[in-house]
């Protein structure tokens, strides 16, 4: 899916910014290294009715607010591995309770499937776009994936096998998208999700569900410290430690991988892959998905190479249609191929090798790579 | 608080500890996002308003669907007025993702555009519009008003010229209504739960007059209320509620200043 972006520049100019990305090392319009980032502004728990917000403004003056709120749901009552099919009352409480811990312990092994992913839903606002516009569908879309890849979000939603949390997470994008405002977006609703938090549960097990009303005993949704406390639902599967990130990485010609790209840059990249991860075990980083974005460049148009370029070539006033400067289509198109881009700008064709992707996703995941650098500079952020 | 009548008898204290003419906690800041032509954050109380303002720009192909409204008639003479106001799914106690075509919230987005069609100098920039869009990040009462004071920081900083600020304030009729006329006060700047129980009205006005301007006579520009008040009470709450707009243009016009002050130390240093 292409993102919709016009692009003011000209032929001449996508040539000499590609030309100086692919350079060895490549030199970028700022003067940035390659895998550094612009600076950014990030604060969280800015709006006091929703159980988790933040707010990101990027160094181009893009900004997002994430909000994310919870409510609680009756699921729907199934006739699965629970047994039976719901119902009240204390003495089948006590027998439900062995099926349901029976048959949890069954599921354990392969990961519980208490949690749904209908739990989860996200929308995005960007101005000026409506809601069945292509750019906001994709990047939800995109945005839900990462964060339903792993299953501790999904179960941290389960409350007892009559009651579930629905998460609303309400992305806004307050400019005018300038750039792919895929990473913005990502890195906004990775700060919100762990600012959230739930109410704290003092019902037990089946009966309908009653909260703890001091705020301060609320429990966050992605709990800070995998100690053995004593209110795990689930004693195999951990909790989740942090939400995924979702980076942005283009590549220009055969070796240049670049994040963070701006406008300009992603205006003459070959390939851009937005690479989702999360922090495992012991900070190891762990794709979680992957998507290929159509790059921009093939938006734009190709230069005309000095051989077809009419004003140049023509001397002659005679307005016979039969002159030798006249060109048969197969000619132009032979000329441009054999140009090849290499003297005027051509809007880059085909994929990219698997090697470049492999290297791009190293980049991303290796220890002390690109995504840990990201993670622990969210992790400064206060939440 | 607002029908038991007791507390507020005693102490003359409504539940969030303000007395009857005390403004909620007025916190702005004017060019917050440097994307955008003009922009500001605003805060009175929780309600919280985010407004940017793009232009005056080349006039828009036309509506793409659902924007039927247009304050500002006849283009070819005067600039067009476009407001867009985006109240976010968490922004009130309950999640609820809102339709476009709300018509609470198109009759809010008209009264913004005619009441700044009144100050701002349209004349200048003829086929062309300003798009004002507010999003509502958090809501607590008095939307309308803090909708209007966070447009004029966001239009002051833009740059559009204009005559003066619109500064809005809600006043409420008192709290019981078996207290003789005579002795009632109007409420000052109401939050959530007092604009649920009492009737209230929304006034804008400027201070265009001679020279300070604040000392000059006020112009209403905005007028709303929706629900019902004994006649009598009506002066009374109106003077209350132009003083208060007074007020809270103070406020405005002093962070517009702190801005200003900011921007030439910067060019100086």
């Amino acid at each position: 899916m292409a993102p919709s972006t016009t692009i003011p520049l000209s032929p001449a100019e996508l040539s000499y910014l590609h030309t100086s990305l692919s350079q060895q090392p490549p030199i970028r319009p700022d003067g940035r290294a390659p895998t550094q980032f612009r600076p950014l502004v990030a604060e969280t728990d800015i709006l006091p009715s929703a159980n988790g917000s933040a707010r990101i403004c990027f160094a181009d003056g893009t900004e997002a607010v994430v909000g994310v709120k919870a409510e609680v749901e009756p699921s729907p009552t199934t006739t699965t591995s629970h047994g039976v099919a719901g119902e009240e009352g204390a003495d089948r409480g006590v027998r439900n309770q062995s099926d349901e811990s029976g048959a949890r312990d069954a599921m354990a092994a392969e990961g519980t499937g208490q949690g749904r992913n209908a739990w989860l839903d996200l929308a995005i606002e960007v101005p000026g776009m409506r809601d069945d516009d292509a750019l906001p569908v994709f990047l939800a879309a995109m945005l839900t994936e990462a964060l339903l890849a792993e299953r501790g979000l999904k179960d941290r939603l389960y409350i007892n096998a009559r009651f579930h949390w629905r998460l609303y997470v309400d992305i806004l994008l307050l400019s005018l998208p300038l750039s792919y405002p895929l990473p913005l977006l990502s890195l906004t609703t990775h700060l919100a999700l762990l600012s959230t938090r739930l109410p704290a549960l003092v019902s037990e097990k089946d009966e309908d569900p009653l909260f703890n009303d001091d705020w301060e005993a609320a429990t966050h949704l992605y709990p800070r410290s995998t100690s053995t406390s004593t209110n795990n639902q689930n004693k195999t599967t951990k909790a989740p430690q942090k939400p995924p990130v979702t980076l942005l990485v283009m590549s220009v010609g055969a070796s240049t991988i670049l994040f963070d790209p701006t406008r300009e840059e992603l205006a003459v990249a070959d390939a851009v892959l937005a690479v989702s991860v999360v922090a495992g075990e012991a900070g190891a980083m762990k794709v979680v998905a992957l998507r290929t974005i159509d790059p921009p460049s093939r938006l734009t148009s190709a230069g005309v190479p000095n051989a077809l370029n009419s004003t140049s070539t023509a001397t002659s006033t005679s307005t016979s249609a039969a002159g030798s400067q006249s060109l048969s289509a197969a000619d132009v198109l032979a000329l441009r191929e054999k140009d090849q881009g290499q003297s005027v700008w051509r809007p880059p064709r085909g994929g990219v090798s698997r090697q470049l992707v492999a290297r791009m996703i190293k980049c991303v995941v290796e220890k002390g790579g690109v995504g840990e650098e990201v993670m622990e500079g969210l992790g400064g952020v206060e939440v | 608080m607002p029908l038991d009548t007791s507390t507020y008898a005693l102490a003359h204290l409504r539940l969030d500890g303000r007395r009857w003419n005390e403004l909620r906690h007025l916190h702005a800041q004017i060019s917050t996002q440097a994307s955008s032509d003009g922009s500001s954050y605003l805060e009175q109380g929780n309600t919280k308003i985010l407004c940017t303002v793009s232009g005056p720009q080349e006039q828009r192909r036309n509506a793409p669907g659902g924007r039927q409204q247009q304050a500002g008639a006849g283009s070819d003479t005067e600039a067009q007025i476009v407001v867009e106001m985006n109240l976010a799914a968490f922004s009130s106690t309950d999640r609820k993702k809102r339709a476009r075509s709300d018509k609470r919230v198109q009759e809010m987005q008209f009264t913004i555009a005619e009441a700044f069609r009144g100050t701002l100098f349209t004349n200048l920039y003829p086929h062309s519009t300003i798009t004002i869009t507010l999003h509502v990040l958090s809501q607590d009462g008095s939307l309308l008003t803090a909708c209007l004071n966070a447009a004029t920081l966001a239009l002051v900083d833009a740059g559009i010229p204009m005559s003066d600020y619109v500064s809005a304030v809600t006043v409420a009729s008192a709290p019981s209504s078996d207290q003789s006329l005579d002795e009632v006060d109007p409420l000052l700047d109401l939050n959530g739960l007092e604009e649920q129980e009492l009737p209230f009205m929304t006034v804008g006005t400027t201070a265009a007059g001679t020279g300070e301007g604040v000392e000059g006579e006020a112009k209403i520009m905005v007028l709303v209320m929706e629900t019902k008040v004994q006649m009598g009470r009506l002066e009374a709450m109106l003077s209350v509620g132009v003083d208060g707009c007074r007020r809270v243009r103070g406020l405005l016009d002093d962070v517009v200043r702190t801005q200003g002050r900011r921007v030439m130390e910067n060019k100086i240093s």
